[in-house]
């Protein structure tokens, strides 16, 4: 567990963002046990404070679940984890909009850049 | 708690602490900051009655300091107090003698986390490794709350870092801690309180992660709007 927190947004919604990425991607499965607050304060090297505040945000969010006497676990419920993904995509599209408006660029010419690079990538991670 | 209220302290005619109020909670990490000579270690001395203030009042627990509030309260200072030729276990033993709330427990826990050796005499010790004995025997002691004189200052990159991850553990847990320092970086993450000092006052005094959400700000940024005017 690796995680650059910026400076300038809150800690315990980055820690919140870092969970959501990692159940976008399925690396955090449905049900599955993640760490104490303690001990994801002392991962992330952050203040349990603020471990506990992400724990509590994800909790009210329906992010994660805890049952009496036993870790916390990913929750299970379908609609909350499709809601993870969507939102995150949502949230990076908008920002490559943003700022790719101030350019200019009809959205045609625009698709075609993106559908060449995207699968440029695609190359270079296989 | 700790409530400092409108402390002020003179050297002479000198004036070091000009009312100075701040308060530090329980289970929270409140970072005092400011330049060489601004009052840091005014104020920890003061609050641990090591030296006299000229008027104000400081709080520990809702109560004025007397005997007892040493089993409650510990000092770090910036350089370790135990003899140059004791060893780590001697000093160990002497914190026992000296102290009901003594944990060897968590001494022994410390030492491990550390990688000291019990057996090495505390004038052979490296600069890191000196300030880790010196974090040892306080953060050992079973108290409420804790105050660290520039724990970071004069020490290498990886014994920052060890000495951080202190903060994040179990050893700190539930406790008060108010340290200093005038370098913030390495540590923004870690505390959830600070208080600015300038000239003998406090200058503002705010929750690291409420500026970050309600102002987007970082910690340094809130810094260089209050000393860069």
């Amino acid at each position: 567990m690796n995680v650059n927190f910026n400076n300038r947004d809150p800690v315990y919604l980055q820690i919140i963002r870092y969970f959501k990425e990692k159940i976008a991607v399925g690396e955090l499965a449905p049900g599955e046990e993640i760490p104490s607050r303690r001990e994801l304060a002392n991962k992330l090297k952050v203040n349990p404070n603020t471990a506990q505040r992400a724990y509590k945000e994800m909790e009210e969010q329906g992010l994660i679940y805890t049952e009496k006497n036993h870790p916390s676990k990913i929750t299970t419920d379908i609609k909350v984890l499709g809601k993870v993904r969507n939102e995150l995509l949502d949230e990076a599209v908008d920002m490559f909009v943003t700022s790719v408006r101030s350019i200019n660029v009809p959205v045609e010419e625009l698709l075609d850049l993106v559908r060449v690079k995207y699968s440029a990538n695609d190359d270079k991670e296989a | 708690m700790i409530e400092v209220k409108a402390v002020e302290k003179n050297y002479g005619s000198k004036k070091i602490l000009k009312g100075v109020s701040f308060t530090a909670n329980k289970g929270e990490i409140t970072c005092l900051i400011g330049i060489n000579g601004v009052g840091k270690t005014t104020i920890l001395n003061a609050i641990m009655a090591l030296t006299p203030i000229n008027s104000g009042q400081i709080l520990i627990g809702g109560e004025p300091i007397d005997k007892h509030t040493f089993e409650k309260i510990t000092f770090i200072p910036d350089a370790i107090t135990m003899l140059p030729h004791m060893t780590i276990a001697e000093a160990m033993e002497f914190m026992n003698d000296f102290y009901t709330g003594w944990n060897q427990r968590r001494a022994t826990e410390l030492l491990g986390f550390f990688r000291l050796n019990p057996s090495d005499k505390i004038s052979s010790l490296s600069k890191g490794n000196t300030a880790k004995v010196n974090l040892l025997l306080g953060l050992a002691l079973d108290v409420d709350y804790v105050l660290m004189d520039e724990p970071f200052s004069g020490i290498d990159m990886f014994s920052r870092e060890e000495i951080a991850n202190v903060f994040t553990s179990h050893l700190i847990e539930n406790r008060g801690v108010i340290l200093t320092t005038h370098e913030i970086g390495d540590i923004e993450h870690l505390i959830d309180k600070v208080v600015l000092l300038d000239d003998g006052m406090v200058t503002k005094e705010f929750n690291a992660e409420e500026v970050r959400e309600t102002e987007g700000k970082s910690v340094i940024d809130v810094m260089r709007e209050v000393y860069q005017r």
